[in-house]
């Protein structure tokens, strides 16, 4: 069984290393996603392209040899070098730049995570187990097709699995699925404060008495059909309450008042109601 | 409490009571403007009517805030200060550690006499990475943070329309601002405001 899962991983390695150089050498952000990448920290900023072009072909390269059999100790060695360098470049860029991309399997931007590094060390173990039992991957999988099948499915399963940059294809998918049914948002009810605060924030009234509020909202209550909201306001240089109404249903903008009210006195120093037209010029469009 | 509802029964009955009609009054915007005094904002300089930072001590009335320079801030609560933590509350609801942005007026003694107090407020752009009952997971530049709803509190805005209680047109994936209160030295915020497209 073992001897089967170890000829079949020259097909994993390969397949995963072309698919790498494929976003390096195609892709046509690959510029982009370099420099998003922590090689700008290990060979500098104008190198970073051709080193990352430069890895892409090398993948390529062993890729290909591994997926055409027979794989030889030697590919599977150099394979297993690599998948160990590129552990230990990730290790070394999540530590030292934590905010670097990626760069590996996607152009999408993809922080360092555990799963990546899952990834690369599933790679280290894949390239070592067929290093380590050499064998030939067609004749193994004529021998037992089913479970060699089994096996490659699971492995890819896996890759994908610890893959960030593939979870807009499966993972959202799944999770905006659970949503629908589960529909976990559900039961939001009531008027807002914010609602209230952007009609007043609209309004005739507001607009004119803007320049005296001195606070943001400091208390607001409902009673009957209203809703009132207090600010804090300066009239004159005497410290006042500035108090909006807003009907709780079915009112615009122009139905909101305010009113503002000394702190001292109880005395109230200014009122308006909403008008139906805004102050200053103004021109009447008719309809022709 | 008989104090407050006499005070609000007050201020809600010169709202809605004797309003004087804007029309008959004339313009008043000139007269609210002259009323205000004049505003001292200096071109280019930062903001001194301006403090962020964390409350290291509270006694009485005064916060005692270290900036994220460093910088030692204190700043007065006074009666007219709104107090903002998720949403309008008082001054017992502010605790050691939390974050803060206040404006305010200098004093000659260089306290801030707060006119608001903005309390863990943060502004997040994000990513919905999963939902849970009540609950966000958001993707912020590759940091997980984890953003509960709050019932009654929390609101959704929606494409600029007025803002809406029912937060459950929000999708997987999908871009979000978040304004939100933070729960310190955590990565959990409960949210006041999510901005999103439907």
């Amino acid at each position: 069984m073992i001897e089967m899962i170890a000829a079949l991983q020259p097909l994993v390695v390969g397949a995963v290393l072309i698919w790498s150089a494929r976003v390096k050498l195609l892709n046509r952000h690959a510029a982009t996603v370099a420099r998003r990448s922590a090689l700008v920290r290990l060979v500098g900023e104008h190198r970073t392209l051709p080193a990352y072009r430069l890895l892409g072909a090398v993948e390529l390269i062993l890729g290909a040899l591994l997926l055409l059999p027979p794989a030889l100790r030697l590919e599977t060695a150099a394979a297993t070098a690599v998948a160990v360098g590129f552990l230990g470049y990730l290790a070394y860029a999540r530590r030292t730049a934590p905010t670097s991309s990626c760069g590996c399997l996607s152009s999408r931007p993809t922080p360092i995570s555990g799963r990546s590094l899952g990834r690369a060390a599933l790679l280290v173990a894949a390239a070592g187990l067929a290093t380590l039992a050499p064998g030939d991957w067609p004749a193994a999988l004529t021998d037992r097709p089913l479970a060699g099948g089994a096996a490659l499915l699971a492995e890819a399963a896996a890759v994908v699995a610890l893959s960030p940059e593939l979870d807009a294809a499966w993972l959202l998918p799944l999770r905006r699925l659970r949503a629908r049914l589960t529909n976990p948002l559900r039961g939001g009810t009531g008027l807002p404060l914010l609602a209230t605060v952007q009609q007043v924030q609209l309004s005739d009234p507001y607009r004119r008495v803007a320049p005296l509020l001195r606070s943001d909202v400091r208390e607001h209550w409902d009673d009957g059909e209203w809703r009132f909201v207090g600010h804090a306001a300066h009239y004159q240089g005497r410290p006042a309450t500035a108090v909006f109404a807003v009907p709780l249903v079915d009112g615009g903008p122009d139905a909101v008042r305010v009113a503002v009210v000394d702190d001292a006195t109880g005395q109230t120093l200014l009122a308006l109601a909403g008008a139906g037209q805004p102050a200053g010029p103004r021109l009447d469009v008719v309809p022709a | 409490m008989p104090h407050t509802l006499d005070r609000r029964r007050l201020l809600a009955t010169a709202a809605l009571g004797g309003v004087v009609g804007a029309t008959g009054l004339g313009s008043l915007a000139p007269d609210a403007a002259f009323a205000a005094g004049p505003a001292t904002v200096e071109p280019g300089a930062p903001d001194p009517n301006f403090v962020e930072g964390r409350i290291s001590k509270i006694s009485g009335h005064l916060l005692l805030v270290t900036g994220s320079d460093t910088v030692l801030h204190s700043i007065r609560i006074t009666d007219g200060t709104s107090i903002w933590k998720l949403h309008p509350t008082t001054f017992d609801q502010v605790a050691i550690g939390d974050g803060l942005y206040a404006r305010g007026v200098r004093l000659p003694d260089g306290t801030l006499a707060a006119d608001s107090v903005w309390v863990n407020i943060v502004n997040l752009h994000a990513h919905i990475a999963a939902v849970g009952r009540n609950l966000l997971h958001l993707d912020h530049k590759g940091q997980r943070i984890v953003a509960h709803v709050v019932p009654g509190r929390s609101a959704a805005v929606y494409n600029g329309t007025p803002a809406i209680s029912d937060l459950s047109l929000l999708r997987v994936g999908r871009h979000v601002q978040v304004l939100g209160a933070w729960h310190p030295d955590t990565n959990e915020i409960d949210i006041a405001t999510v901005y999103a497209a439907a």
